[in-house]
């Protein structure tokens, strides 16, 4: 907690100075990230802290339609899959592997192209959320975005059961960027970019229409706020930021997709990192996307062996902690980082006005 | 001149006739009552007058010379209606201040894109809008709560803030609904001259609901009163007071003269 409370001076004391400074000092300290992590692990974890960096996207994303907004939504993931299919597909040599599409498109014209494909189909799997709330929002969603998955496996110009192979790695000049300390430099930079604009959109009238929306949807509309316009653009700012993961994730070494990455599953993890992290707080969906993303790389290949067959237990551990999480811990991480703030904006109010009285006297 | 008037405004829900063929005007800076036994359609009233509820076929809302019937609740808003709820209906996470800065919504000079590619702008219009919602804060003494969420702040505080957020709307008419729910007689003898000293400063005309007739009796200068969904009665506070359409509304047929001179003098 004191190192905490130390970082939060250091980083108010930085903001203070220029805004853009902890940001900036935060870049330059991720920047030599892999080759510590090589030096004294292995290659390996650069992968991982990749896959982390698309993780947070993701979670950071839907913390916005649900944290913000209020929209409770379970289509991110399919949303994840059109951006990753759309990119790929474009990107692809014309008459691939297995049948697959390909249109041969330069990286960087496609990864854009995606986002705004699936931007769109955020405004899609968004549209329920004009006429149903809560758990019926949930299941239109669910459905919305395990369709979309099964029209991946079903479409063998999408991969269908083999995947898609191959899909190149963006090039810089004549450098290819297929190695995951060169990747890394990629996703760590749209990640913070992620977090830095989730807070732009936080702290300013959309942020508060969105949190509004989320809090009273009737008490917003009286306030002048268009409820239906509000909610679809929460969608299509997170459905940017899953286009942009997936994407990014086509395109990650070693170039293969296969809709096995955009199931149910995947959906409940991404749900578990914003949960854990605290609904409604960026920096505890950040943490949250780290935290799980390690437990989940960690219990992959747990294997439990029950009258020597093997049981894997990944799935029940997750799903059983999402249970403990919600009852015992509703707020998250993110609901201490909340009250640790609100202690020391009181502590800090209450020493000011000591201090302005013994002054006085 | 009549700033909000209704023609045969009616809606019912299923088969019950919650608001039944009202026609009613408000005149320009004017304080106008509404009263009526619980369950005569007060609520329901406003709901139809901001857009909560859509009237039936055949109602014509207008409000400054514009047709506002069927209009989206967020569109009446930004005309210049704003409203107070029963049941307050605060942004209880957000903040006092981040409150009243959801009332002020519709005069925000950017879009919702802005913040992504303006920031620097958006960040100096908020910092100007800010200061101008605490001194709204300040007038109504909340400035130093400023911070705290408002399902932190006291029951009479909540009353304060939602009428706070209601005058950041910058509104031209607002409806209060019973705005003296639950506060002590000394209470609301306060808030009825906060709200008074919020009309003289910000130019406002006003509707209000209360059950607290010698509250209504003493603030209004014209008062409808409505019972099943009908309008009643109209006329001033005397007039109202003294129309035995009105007195049989509230105290039934039974009571004699002398008890109903009592209860309304009470």
């Amino acid at each position: 907690m004191i190192v905490l409370s130390k970082l939060a001076d250091l980083f108010e004391d930085l903001a203070k100075r220029h805004r853009l400074l902890p940001w900036l000092i935060a870049y330059v300290l991720l920047l030599p990230l892999p080759f510590v992590l090589a030096g004294l692990f292995n290659e390996y974890l650069i992968d991982l802290v990749n896959r982390i960096c698309l993780f947070i996207l993701l979670a950071v994303g839907l913390n916005i339609v649900k944290g913000f907004c209020g929209q409770v939504t379970v289509g991110h993931i399919g949303l994840y899959a059109i951006g990753a299919v759309t990119s790929a597909v474009l990107s692809l040599e014309p008459g691939g592997f297995g049948g697959a599409l390909g249109f041969g498109w330069p990286v960087w014209l496609s990864i854009p192209t995606a986002v705004l494909v699936t931007a769109f189909a955020g405004l899609i799997i968004g549209l329920p959320s004009v006429r149903l709330q809560g758990a019926y929002l949930a299941l239109a969603t669910l459905g919305l975005g395990e369709s979309v998955r099964i029209f991946i496996a079903v479409t063998p110009a999408l991969g269908s059961s083999t995947g898609l192979m191959m899909i190149p790695a963006p090039s810089v000049g004549s450098f290819t960027l297929d190695s995951f300390t060169s990747y890394y430099y990629i996703v760590m930079t749209a990640a913070l970019l992620g977090i830095y604009f989730s807070f732009s959109i936080l702290r300013s009238a959309t942020g508060r229409a969105f949190q509004a929306i989320r809090e009273d949807t009737t008490a917003a509309a009286v306030n002048g706020i268009n409820v239906i316009q509000y909610k679809l653009l929460a969608f299509v700012f997170s459905a940017v930021y899953a286009g942009l993961a997936g994407a990014l994730f086509a395109h990650m070494q070693p170039g293969y997709l296969h809709h096995n990455n955009f199931t149910v599953i995947e959906m409940v993890t991404l749900l578990l990192m914003v949960v854990l992290g605290g609904i409604g707080n960026v920096w505890g969906g950040v943490i949250g996307a780290i935290v799980v993303a390690i437990a989940y790389d960690q219990t992959k290949d747990l294997v439990f062996y029950f009258m020597d067959r093997p049981i894997v237990i990944q799935p029940l551990v997750f799903g059983l902690s999402m249970v403990l999480l919600v009852m015992f811990m509703p707020r998250g991480i993110g609901g201490w980082i909340e009250d640790f703030q609100r202690n020391r904006r009181f502590i800090r109010r209450s020493e000011e006005r000591l201090s302005g009285s013994t002054r006085n006297t | 001149m009549a700033l909000l008037e209704t023609r045969n405004l009616s809606k019912s829900f299923g088969g019950l006739q919650a608001i039944d063929n009202v026609s009613l005007s408000v005149d320009e800076n004017s304080v106008h009552g509404l009263i009526g036994p619980n369950g005569s359609g007060k609520s329901t009233f406003f709901n139809l007058l901001t857009g909560v509820y859509q009237p039936d076929i055949g109602s014509h809302i207008s409000f400054n010379k514009i047709d506002i019937t069927n209009k989206p609740a967020h569109y009446i808003a930004s005309q210049g209606l704003a409203r107070t709820f029963q049941l307050l209906r605060l942004y209880g996470e957000l903040s006092v201040l981040e409150n009243v800065l959801v009332g002020y919504h519709p005069h925000t000079k950017y879009g919702p894109l802005a913040p992504l590619i303006m920031g620097a702008e958006v960040r100096r219009q908020d910092r100007l809008v800010k200061e101008e919602m605490m001194d709204l804060l300040e007038f109504i003494g909340l400035a130093e709560h400023a911070e705290i969420p408002a399902a932190e702040l006291s029951g009479g505080q909540r009353r304060l803030l939602a009428l706070g957020r209601a005058i950041a709307m910058r509104p031209k008419m607002l409806l209060l609904d019973e705005p003296g729910a639950g506060l002590s007689p000394v209470n609301v003898d306060n808030l009825m001259a906060t709200i008074l000293t919020l009309k003289e400063r910000y130019n406002l005309t006003i509707v209000v609901v209360e059950h607290i007739l010698k509250v209504v009796m003493a603030t209004c200068d014209t008062i409808s009163v409505l019972d099943h969904g009908q309008k009643i009665s109209e006329g001033s506070p005397k007039f109202v007071k003294n129309d035995p359409a009105v007195v049989e509304a509230y105290l039934g047929r039974e009571m004699a003269d002398e008890d109903i001179k009592a209860a309304m003098n009470a």
